[in-house]
This record gives structure tokens, C-alpha cells and sequence, in this order.
């Protein structure tokens, strides 16, 4: 007698906790595909001054034949 | 700003996969992958000619246009490299490159893959340069010591060029011309005598 009137009850706890589970988050997390998302290369900054290019310019020629 | 390509020059390329060793070494590549390899076409026969193949660092490069997480970018030199913290490992860019430069090692024991890996031009990828952390991670980064990739530094016969797609063009356009001037002095066809009866 006590498992028929406890069974309905477990029932909609169940179901209850079924539906809280359902839960998703309306905050999603949108960006621009095709774009760079991870860190910044430090070599890109090094590149940019002019005496380090020139070096790696004159070793670059190097590869003429002599 | 410079368009950073490489060239191999088949007429000289002799197969010696010194590129392929200097690569190994200079970046500690792990086993199972190859981030440079000597292709050779018509091999054993005489007019065969090698290739030594890596990433051509595309200036539309479909590696990073399918990449699902986003983690490839190029330097204004246009290298092509990539953020190892970002990447998946989910083997799409491996699909879309047409030379088959990106590589994946493995991550354990079952086989399962590893995050990319693949020629970075010897320029490292988004660590501080010269690190070992970046070391461990995209291997050595020459470019920043003012030097050129390994495999084109190690070159015995300097097929391997790289550097300025305009510079690398303009010694190969220096090197056929002085070719047809000196009329296969060495090369196949005086090795092979083809051509006499």
C-alpha cells in the first residue's frame, strides 16, 4: 500500500531531476571563425626591427653560388 | 615584408635526406614523424629526380582555413605556424594539406593522436623565442638567431633554398641560366652517356 502511493511520488522526483538536467545555459560563447585565437609570437615583434632583418637578409644571400 | 617559401632545386637535389637528418636533429622531431622528406620520382632509373618536401607555408593556407579551433596563424613574413595549446589533434588539416606536412605522433600507448606538428621554418611558434618551452613544444627557433631553416643551412649541394620567395627565385633563375650555358658538364645524360650509341 505504501510503495503505491510512494511510487508516483519517486516517479515525479525522477522526472523532475530528469527535467534539471535539461538545463542548458542560454550564455554561449560566440567568435569569428577564421581568426587566430591563441597566444601571441614574440618573433612577430622581432622580425619588425630593421637591424635583425638586415642580418637575416644577408644571411639569406648567402645561399648564392659562389 | 618578405614571403618566406621554400625551393628545391631537383637538378641538384642528390637524395642524401641531409635535409630530413638536419630537421631530426635540430628540432629533437619525435619518432613517427617526419617534418621534412625526400620524395623521389622514377627512383633507380637514370633521369630520376628528388624532392625534398615539408610544409610550403601557403599564403592561403587550407590547413588553417579548415582548422576547427582556430589555432593557425602567419607571421607577416608569411610562416605558416600553429599554437600547439590550441590544437585538437582532430587531424582535419592533414586532410586539406596537399603535401601532407602535418604530422601527428603519438600521444600513448593505444596509438592515439597526438596534438599537429609540422615544419615551422625552424621560427618556433608562440613562446618566447629560444625557450624550452617552446623548444619542447615546435622545436628550435633559428629564424630568431638571424639563421635559416636547418634543412636549407645543412643542404650539401644547396638544392634546398629558402628564404624571400623573390631571392629564392632569383638565384634559381641565375642557376638555369647558367645551366644552358655550360651544356651538362656533369649531370645524367653525361653519367649515363644517354643519348650515345
Amino acid at each position: 500500500m505504501i510503495v503505491r502511493r510512494l511510487l508516483p511520488i519517486a516517479g515525479m522526483l525522477v522526472l523532475a531531476m530528469g527535467v534539471i538536467g535539461c538545463y542548458e545555459s542560454p550564455d554561449a560563447t560566440f567568435f569569428e571563425a577564421g581568426e587566430y585565437k591563441g597566444a601571441n609570437d614574440p618573433l612577430i615583434a622581432k622580425l619588425e626591427d630593421s637591424e635583425f632583418r638586415a642580418e637575416l637578409d644577408r644571411r639569406f644571400n648567402h645561399q648564392r653560388d659562389r | 615584408m618578405a614571403r618566406m617559401k621554400f625551393l628545391c632545386d631537383a637538378d641538384r637535389c642528390i637524395e642524401c635526406n641531409g635535409c630530413v637528418t638536419a630537421c631530426k636533429n635540430a628540432n629533437e622531431v619525435p619518432w613517427g614523424v617526419n617534418r621534412r622528406r625526400v620524395v623521389t620520382l622514377n627512383d633507380g632509373q637514370p633521369g630520376e629526380k628528388s624532392v625534398s618536401v615539408a610544409c610550403m607555408h601557403c599564403d592561403d593556407a587550407p590547413c588553417a582555413a579548415v582548422c576547427p579551433v582556430d589555432c593557425f596563424y602567419t607571421t607577416p613574413d608569411g610562416i605558416v605556424l600553429h599554437d600547439k595549446d590550441l590544437c585538437i589533434g582532430c587531424g582535419y588539416c592533414f586532410f586539406a594539406c596537399p603535401f601532407g606536412a602535418p604530422q601527428f605522433p603519438n600521444a600513448t600507448a593505444f596509438g592515439s593522436r597526438g596534438r599537429m606538428d609540422k615544419c615551422t621554418f625552424c621560427a618556433g611558434g608562440p613562446e618566447e623565442p629560444g625557450s624550452s618551452a617552446e623548444f619542447e613544444k615546435y622545436g628550435a627557433n633559428l629564424i630568431a638567431e638571424g639563421m635559416l631553416p636547418a634543412c636549407a643551412e645543412m643542404c650539401a649541394t644547396k638544392a634546398l633554398l629558402a628564404g624571400d620567395g623573390d631571392l629564392v627565385a632569383d638565384i634559381y633563375r641565375e642557376r638555369s641560366m647558367s645551366r644552358d650555358g655550360r651544356g651538362q658538364t656533369w649531370g645524367w645524360s653525361q653519367a649515363y652517356r644517354t643519348g650515345l650509341s
